[in-house]
């Protein structure tokens, strides 16, 4: 069977596994980004809590996935819990990170003025700070989605949901005729998924980043 | 030489996708800085090796309460945990070798004149590389090149060696010009300038891209399990495909010690190695 005839007749099988896969990624990266601007917002007033957010971060991040994963099946059981809670840890590090520089960049004379104009604490938090540091939160947002589109392949192997399934069948039927197919499958819905992830960021960035700050 | 202005290139955006969260700093020019503590006092020098210490202390206390079974008791023997921990090392360290002497050359190349107009492709082909799963990668060169420690280690190296040239070209893009421009205003070759200018101002952010190297590369060396390439991940895979719980956790507490281990040696090498003058 060449690589067509295996699309057509797998497709609805691909398909399935490509929306999981799009999908797991989708809602762990808002989970993670309204979690990890939270966390921004709460630490980076304070010198060392905002230096303790981005160091604790940075540290998970050296973890390995599969080791991750590893520790967490003991606690949750296979399937989706261990991949959900990953990927939104995964997905927590860079958002926090850029939040946390961001807003800590923020020109502290247009606070002060926003201030001056009588705007309350929240008010110049959500009209003010946010809208500034949105361009590095989004950058952050976009390299947790490259990096959690390879770590929720990896994820399959504790019987998570995606294309990473394709990829294990493929290296557990090595030698056999179709072992490449799925591999190959697999790895190229996860690229392809990855760049419609990717482009839909540039457009949402076009859509939000404030007209005065952009580049 | 000609340098463009920084705003003129279109090379900031491109590279922003390369570094795990590193984006932002290679616009300041300080890669890792935050990460880097400029001056060492004990707390933040023992913190990594008394936790790794306490972590894998705890997983053997509680792994000599455990019963094991016979399956346990077998993959748990302390010459197959010794051989996977040696085996993941040296993926490490033979990974990591081949990644500096491809990655930091290159990056030196494609910064110099002749090849500068070259470095856009390499770019574009590196964020697509990026996209690219590294479990995906590993299972092609597996079935291309047949089980084995060869494809997973190839593998590696192709996976870390993006990161490692993107903050070679950024750390040399990202010197100022003048200097650059006085070096050879007194009448230094091209040759001694980039040995005695460029790389030396270099080395923070080249060192920083070791490092991520280096933590990359434990994480994709457990993945070689895949490929038969031994390592930490036969201990993980096969505490998951056996359900041996025991297993699975002293593989994951093993694999993040090293990870957390490695990370702390190249921090140190961060500190130790920059260069005295180009401390704030």
């Amino acid at each position: 069977m060449n690589f067509w005839e295996y699309l057509g007749n797998r497709h609805q099988q691909l398909l399935a596994d490509a929306y999981q896969h799009a999908s797991a990624v989708f809602q762990c990266m808002v989970v993670a980004t309204l979690l990890g601007v939270l966390i921004g917002v709460l630490t980076y007033r304070t010198e060392w809590a905002g230096n303790l957010a981005i160091t604790s971060t940075a540290t998970i991040l050296t973890i390995p996935s599969l080791a991750l994963i590893g520790l967490l099946v003991p606690v949750v059981g296979l399937g989706v819990a261990p991949t959900v809670i990953a990927l939104t840890l995964y997905g927590l590090l860079p958002v926090v990170r850029n939040a946390v520089v961001g807003l800590r960049g923020v020109d502290p004379s247009l606070v002060e003025a926003a201030r001056g104009i009588g705007m309350s604490r929240i008010k110049r938090l959500f009209r003010v700070e946010l809208p500034l540091a949105w361009p590095p939160i989004l950058t952050g947002i976009r390299v947790s989605t490259q990096m959690l589109m390879g770590i929720a392949a990896i994820a399959a192997f504790a019987s998570g949901p995606g294309l990473g399934n394709q990829i294990f069948r493929g290296i557990s039927s090595l030698g056999s005729k179709n072992a490449l197919n799925e591999v190959v499958s697999g790895t190229l819905g996860i690229v392809i998924l990855a760049l419609l992830f990717d482009a839909a960021y540039v457009l949402i960035g076009r859509l939000t980043i404030p007209r005065g700050i952009r580049a | 030489m000609s340098q463009a202005a920084p705003s003129s290139s279109p090379q900031p955006d491109d590279r922003r996708d390369l570094e795990h969260g590193e984006h932002d700093e290679v616009e300041r020019g300080f890669v890792g800085q935050d990460r880097v503590p400029r001056r060492l006092t004990w707390r933040k020098l023992l913190t990594i090796p008394a936790f790794v210490v306490v972590a894998v202390g705890v997983t053997l206390l509680w792994l000599s309460s455990q019963t094991l079974d016979s399956i346990a008791r077998n993959s748990l023997s302390g010459v197959i945990v010794r051989e996977a921990l040696w085996q993941q090392i040296k993926l490490v360290a033979i990974s990591t070798f081949f990644v500096l002497i491809i990655a930091i050359p290159l990056g030196i190349a494609l910064t110099r004149s002749g090849l500068r107009r070259a470095s856009p492709f390499f770019m574009a082909l590196a964020n697509i590389g990026q996209a690219t799963p590294a479990l995906g990668l590993l299972a092609l060169l597996v079935i291309w090149l047949g089980i084995g420690v060869r494809a997973p280690l190839i593998g590696i190296i192709i996976y870390a060696v993006l990161p490692v040239l993107s903050n070679t070209i950024a750390g040399l893009r990202a010197i100022d010009p003048t200097l650059v421009d006085a070096a050879r205003g007194i009448g230094m070759s091209h040759h001694g300038v980039l040995t005695r200018v460029e790389l030396p101002l270099a080395v923070p952010l080249i060192l920083a891209g070791v490092r991520t190297a280096l933590v990359l590369n434990v994480g994709t060396a457990t993945l070689a399990t895949f490929g038969g390439g031994g390592g930490l991940g036969d201990l993980i895979a096969s505490g998951i495909t056996n359900q041996r719980m025991p297993v699975l956790v002293l593989g994951s507490v093993l694999t993040v010690a090293l990870a957390l281990i490695v990370d702390w040696l190249a921090m140190l090498a961060e500190v130790v190695l920059r260069p005295r003058g180009l401390e704030v």
